[in-house]
């Protein structure tokens, strides 16, 4: 990694605002500078909109305004496997697809409640292949379970699972969030074993 | 006196070349350090020490190009964002691996002080025993009253800290005050004890942290960042400790880039006058020359160096008269570990980040219990709250799975064991001549692997985790035991196990080379069995004992 583009990351990952542009002539490209994939700009904005139905801006900043979409492309970009890339990009095409199909419009012109339902639909889908799967490993002899026929390819639950758990890996990680809504501290000085907690009315 | 001329060589700077420096500077001899990397200034450059979790690039984890880079480092955790310059490149320093061994290694000053796990244990007479007891391998040609004022000694300078827990099995020492068990940790304690009626302990370690000041060092600051070089000097490195040390008596020159090739074996007097030195950096060839040499260049790489030196008077190099050089390689075999979730004390939760756990220390195959394995394991785990990574259900996404994040989830509690790994002779290492490293150096060949009695006892350490676990109340109870091979427990050891016969060990009771009086090897290599405690502290131990020794016996002329 050359000395640039460690600046680069350290501007992507200090609180975000300070990005620098990756290719300013070419406003179709994505903001974050990308060695191994290749981002349009609405591709950007639709990571950015499933993000930020993950982690929404509320009383306090969501995906967008943390640019943990970029985290998540960034993530994308150097930690995972070519074929892990190309799935995501092949997933993120069926996704926007998908979207017109059930709702006959585009990701970003569903409203809030819509976006979710989509998202949580796909979870469900996973998470019955999961528990499907888990239950013919537990018969030796059962036949490979067979290739979903559920309304999302496997390129599509690949592509919503990475942004999901970048997107999340990125708020629980980020300045914001260790700063002003955990009590982070980089020296904690002592150990105190029996810390009183109340849990939060929220929840 | 030439300038390549000292009183004594120590060759490698970890653990116990640190410990090793300090005390024969402290004796008065003027030392040299040798070491292979390059050199790791305490403080100064624990370049990642003192960065928030959201400065490194990718949260800590790892990317492909260092998956790419490390074939080997890969396989477990050690391989990771925040202290990769730590870990030696398994491309420039391959090894041929004949069953697989995960070879973790550490090139540069301080070696693995800098990334270990830091649990402190003693050693009992069991364990010392035990060879002898089983017929197996050879008899350890020291006892437990040998070495515990040595413990003492190591333990009252390295700064340990622990609970004073009267278990024989585990025997106590000098101790600073122990860290705190949280809340759980102390229930399940309590409920271990009563459900197995005082045979089986839970305890807090005993770690390299120190929780007072000590020797110009700040006490732990609860940051839990060890592995990346402690700014506050908190945990046992030869960097926070034995090197300063060393250094105070103006006695030590350290001499970074420095790859001993093998060590200069004078038939005349049967002795070492010195090592040969290839600088990593220049690729030339010095000597260096000394009346005593003490090997600590971790258990692998010092049987290499002793496989590699006096090769004119015994092919197999110096210490393998008795055919035992090289051979009997252990570790601790890991990766069975067994986790469940604690109901209740949702108003209960801990502040900062304590780098330690619990221990369980053995309790198998004691007062008369028979196996069908010998020897035995202990747990080292910790009892937590989840974080962000649970499962919410039905709150999967939005505002509400937002706010849900920021609360702790459920209690949990999970630990690995640790199991000792017998001494076998066809567990070795030898030279492999048709590969060759960066400097065109040969490599090392690892032909290692668990055998019966390590596989029978991870039935156990399986069995038993969520026996216990269920026993103290845990719910939801997994086991996983994975990947039963050797290295993962990075704590090689048995390469020139001391004995009390030089046809049957390289080493005598003062980790002496039977065939070359002044050479002293108090790294892992030296042990003669591997007991299921940590090692460091032993070697710690052995390491002064033996420099004491050898700085007597250099006085009274006899080597």
């Amino acid at each position: 990694m050359d000395r640039r583009t460690v600046i680069k990351n350290l501007a992507l990952i200090i609180g975000g605002a300070a990005l620098l542009p990756a290719c300013s002539q070419d406003k179709a490209k994505s903001k974050v500078a990308l060695k191994n994939i290749d981002i349009t700009a609405d591709q950007e904005q639709l990571i950015g909109d499933v993000a930020e139905t993950i982690i929404p801006k509320t009383t306090t900043p969501g995906a967008k305004d943390l640019q943990l979409h970029l985290f998540v492309l960034k993530m994308l970009d150097d930690c995972y496997k070519k074929e892990d890339q190309q799935a995501f990009v092949t997933g993120m095409g069926h996704f926007a697809d998908q979207s017109k199909k059930l709702y006959s419009k585009t990701f970003d012109q569903l409203d809030i409640k819509t976006r979710e339902a989509f998202l949580l639909d796909i979870e469900q889908e996973g998470k019955a292949e999961e528990a499907a799967a888990q239950k013919n490993g537990d018969k030796k002899d059962a036949a490979p379970a067979t290739i979903s026929a559920g309304k999302y390819s496997p390129e599509l639950k690949k592509f919503y699972s990475i942004v999901k758990r970048q997107t999340i890996n990125g708020y629980t990680n980020s300045k914001y969030f260790m700063t002003n809504i955990v009590v982070y501290e980089l020296v904690p000085g002592r150990y105190n074993a029996h810390f009183p907690y109340k849990q939060k009315q929220a929840v | 006196m030439s300038a390549n001329t000292y009183d004594a060589i120590v060759i490698g700077s970890g653990i116990s070349g640190g410990w090793a420096a300090k005390e024969l500077t402290q004796k008065g001899l003027k030392t040299i350090m040798l070491e292979r990397g390059r050199n790791i200034e305490h403080i100064k450059d624990y370049v990642n020490a003192t960065k928030d979790p959201w400065e490194f690039p990718h949260r800590g984890g790892r990317t492909q190009k260092m998956i790419e880079d490390y074939p080997v480092l890969k396989r477990d955790y050690p391989l990771n964002e925040t202290n990769l310059d730590y870990w030696a490149s398994d491309k420039d320093s391959p090894y041929t691996e004949i069953k697989r061994f995960d070879w973790f290694r550490g090139y540069h000053v301080g070696g693995r002080s800098l990334m270990w796990g830091r649990q402190s244990y003693r050693w009992a007479d069991v364990d010392f025993e035990a060879n002898l007891k089983d017929g197996i391998a050879v008899d350890w040609p020291i006892r437990y009253k040998d070495i515990a004022p040595w413990y003492s000694y190591a333990e009252q300078f390295a700064g340990i800290s622990g609970n004073k827990d009267g278990l024989p099995i585990l025997p106590d020492g000098d101790f600073m005050p122990p860290m705190e068990m949280n809340v759980v940790e102390k229930d399940v304690s309590k409920r271990l004890k009563e459900f197995y009626k005082e045979a089986r302990h839970m305890i807090i370690g005993r770690t390299a942290n120190i929780t007072v000041p000590h020797n110009n060092r700040t006490n732990c600051q609860y940051r839990n960042k060890c592995w990346l070089g402690c700014p506050f000097g908190a945990y046992f490195s030869t960097q926070s400790a034995t090197l300063p040390a060393a250094m105070a008596t103006g006695n030590l020159t350290v001499r970074p880039w420095s790859i001993v090739t093998k060590i200069l074996y004078d038939k005349d007097t049967k002795k070492a006058k010195g090592v040969e030195v290839l600088d990593a950096e220049t690729n030339k060839t010095y000597e260096y020359f000394a009346k005593i040499v003490f090997v600590n260049a971790s258990t692998i790489n010092s049987a290499w160096i002793l496989m590699n030196s006096a090769t004119d008077v015994w092919e197999g190099g110096l210490g393998s008269s008795s055919g035992e050089l090289g051979h009997n390689l252990m570790d601790h075999h890991l990766n069975v570990s067994a986790y469940g979730r604690i109901e209740g004390y949702e108003d209960k939760y801990y502040f900062g980040r304590r780098a330690n756990g619990f221990y369980i220390p053995r309790y198998r195959n004691l007062n008369g219990e028979k196996r069908d394995y010998i020897r035995g394991f202990g747990y080292q785990g910790s009892a937590s709250r989840e974080g962000w990574s649970r499962d919410i259900a039905e709150l999967n996404i939005g505002g509400a799975f937002k706010d849900a994040l920021t609360e702790p989830g459920s209690w949990h509690i999970g630990m690995g064991a640790f199991g000792e790994t017998l001494p076998y002779h066809e567990n070795k290492v030898t030279i492999d001549k048709t590969k060759k490293d960066k400097w065109g150096l040969p490599v090392v060949a690892i032909d290692a692997e668990l055998k019966a009695n390590e596989l029978k006892m991870r039935i156990d350490m399986e069995k038993d985790g969520k026996e216990m676990l269920e026993a103290i109340g845990a719910k939801e109870v997994q086991t996983s035991s994975t990947n039963p091979f050797l290295g993962r427990g990075i704590h090689e050891m048995g390469t020139a196990r001391m004995g009390r016969d030089p046809k049957t060990s390289v080493l005598n009771q003062w980790n002496q080379v039977w065939d070359a009086k002044n050479v002293f090897v108090t790294d892992g290599s030296c042990m003669t069995s591997a007991a299921c405690q940590n090692p460091s502290l032993t070697y710690m131990a052995l390491t002064a004992r033996a420099a004491n020794y050898a700085v007597d016996a250099l006085k009274k002329g006899e080597i």
